[in-house]
């Protein structure tokens, strides 16, 4: 359902203003999504001062050096700091992408930074994935094939093969489907960008011998056609990847089948 | 504990784009259209009722605001029209890179209001 408001527990308040200790001239203010669980108070945005000229260029770093030089107690996620695990996504001046590879001067003004959209939300910058985990797993994301003995690998042409260009990448930030308004409203049955780009990657995958059953159990009212072609995931995607045309390109397989 | 968490922000702050923003009006339009298109049906009924019912339609027409009325409701037929030509080139799997998805979203905001200050030069029979 569409609901505009946040919750009441969930409203957003003014939090903590953390003045630069260093006197340094290149200051920038960055505005932070703060949630402690065990406060019990509604989260707050929490404002630091940060030192430009010793901060290195992405939004990860600067986030690094909030958390080792101002407030330790700063909680998100990040692993490989080169846009490859998919860790470190969240929403940075209004748009989805990963810190690690999203330059700082990119944005203009204050750095305001949320954890990603419509997320129950874990502790600061880190939001709850686990429904889209269980809704990957329903699109069954391995191969499945007939043959009894797996002595063999499964030849593939090369022409086949350029076929998973552009949906084997993905590496499941969820950016783009928490940048999907349709998936905020129908997120419980709605299977949002992201699983229905990879549900895409099994059904054209032409060693893969279930695309029959994979297009039929993908196709409904509320898992495939929620999607109204609102391109968010597109614009979001830190990859560069297209997820709204591998949608298509199921509504079109299921519409000529 | 599970209900306590708060839902992070979402349409508060994330940034429009050309097409969300498209998207949302296309709807609204939709919506608006549908209306009309009933109230019409409607005003068409009302002539089996007789002649002063017409004439007191079209006096609340030709006043400002009803001409005002029309042009707005001229527009947003045109912008729903041009809006789903964008969806049909869509559905047959063209204009999803997002440069084109861009011009092609243009095409639509600008594209309506130029049919819209077209029809109604064409009505005043100036072109």
């Amino acid at each position: 359902m569409v609901q505009i408001n946040l919750p009441q527990n969930s409203k957003v308040q003014k939090g903590e203003y953390y003045k630069d200790k260093t006197g340094s001239k290149n200051i920038r203010k960055v505005n932070i999504y703060r949630w402690d669980p065990s406060s019990g108070k509604n989260p707050r945005i929490d404002t630091y001062e940060v030192d430009m000229d010793n901060c290195p260029s992405k939004v990860l770093d600067l986030l690094n050096k909030i958390k080792n030089e101002i407030d330790p107690s700063l909680a998100y996620r990040r692993s490989c700091a080169h846009g490859v695990c998919g860790s470190c996504a969240m929403n940075m001046d209004g748009k989805n992408g990963l810190a690690c590879t999203k330059p700082h001067a990119e944005i203009n003004g204050d750095i305001n930074i949320y954890p990603l959209p419509h997320l129950k939300v874990e502790k600061d910058l880190i939001g709850d994935l686990s429904t889209l985990y269980k809704q990957y797993e329903s699109i069954e994301p391995w191969l499945k094939t007939s043959a009894k003995v797996e002595s063999k690998e499964i030849l593939q042409s090369r022409e086949d093969r350029s076929k998973l260009d552009g949906a084997y990448e993905c590496i499941m930030c969820a950016c783009c489907s928490t940048a999907c308004p349709s998936y905020w409203w129908n997120g419980d049955k709605y299977l949002g960008p992201a699983v229905l780009l990879q549900a895409y990657r099994w059904i054209i995958d032409s060693r893969d011998e279930e695309r029959k059953e994979r297009l039929k159990k993908v196709a409904d009212e509320l898992k495939l056609y929620r999607c109204h072609t609102i391109m968010n995931c597109t614009n979001a995607c830190p990859k560069g990847l297209n997820p709204a045309k591998a949608i298509a390109s199921i509504k079109k397989m299921l519409a000529t089948s | 504990m599970e209900n306590k968490k708060p839902l992070s922000p979402h349409i508060q702050i994330y940034s429009w784009n050309i097409s969300s923003l498209i998207s949302i009006s296309h709807r609204i339009a939709g919506v608006i259209n549908l209306l009309i298109f009933t109230l019409i049906c409607f005003w068409i009924g009302l002539l089996m009722l007789g002649e002063s019912n017409y004439e007191y339609i079209k006096f609340f027409l030709q006043s400002y605001f009803g001409k005002f009325l029309i042009l707005c409701l001229t527009w947003s037929f045109i912008f729903q029209i041009l809006s789903e030509i964008r969806h049909l080139f869509w559905d047959f799997g063209y204009g999803f890179e997002l440069i084109t998805s861009k011009i092609s979203g243009l095409f639509v905001i600008f594209g309506s209001f130029i049919l819209t200050v077209l029809i109604y030069l064409i009505g005043k029979q100036i072109i």
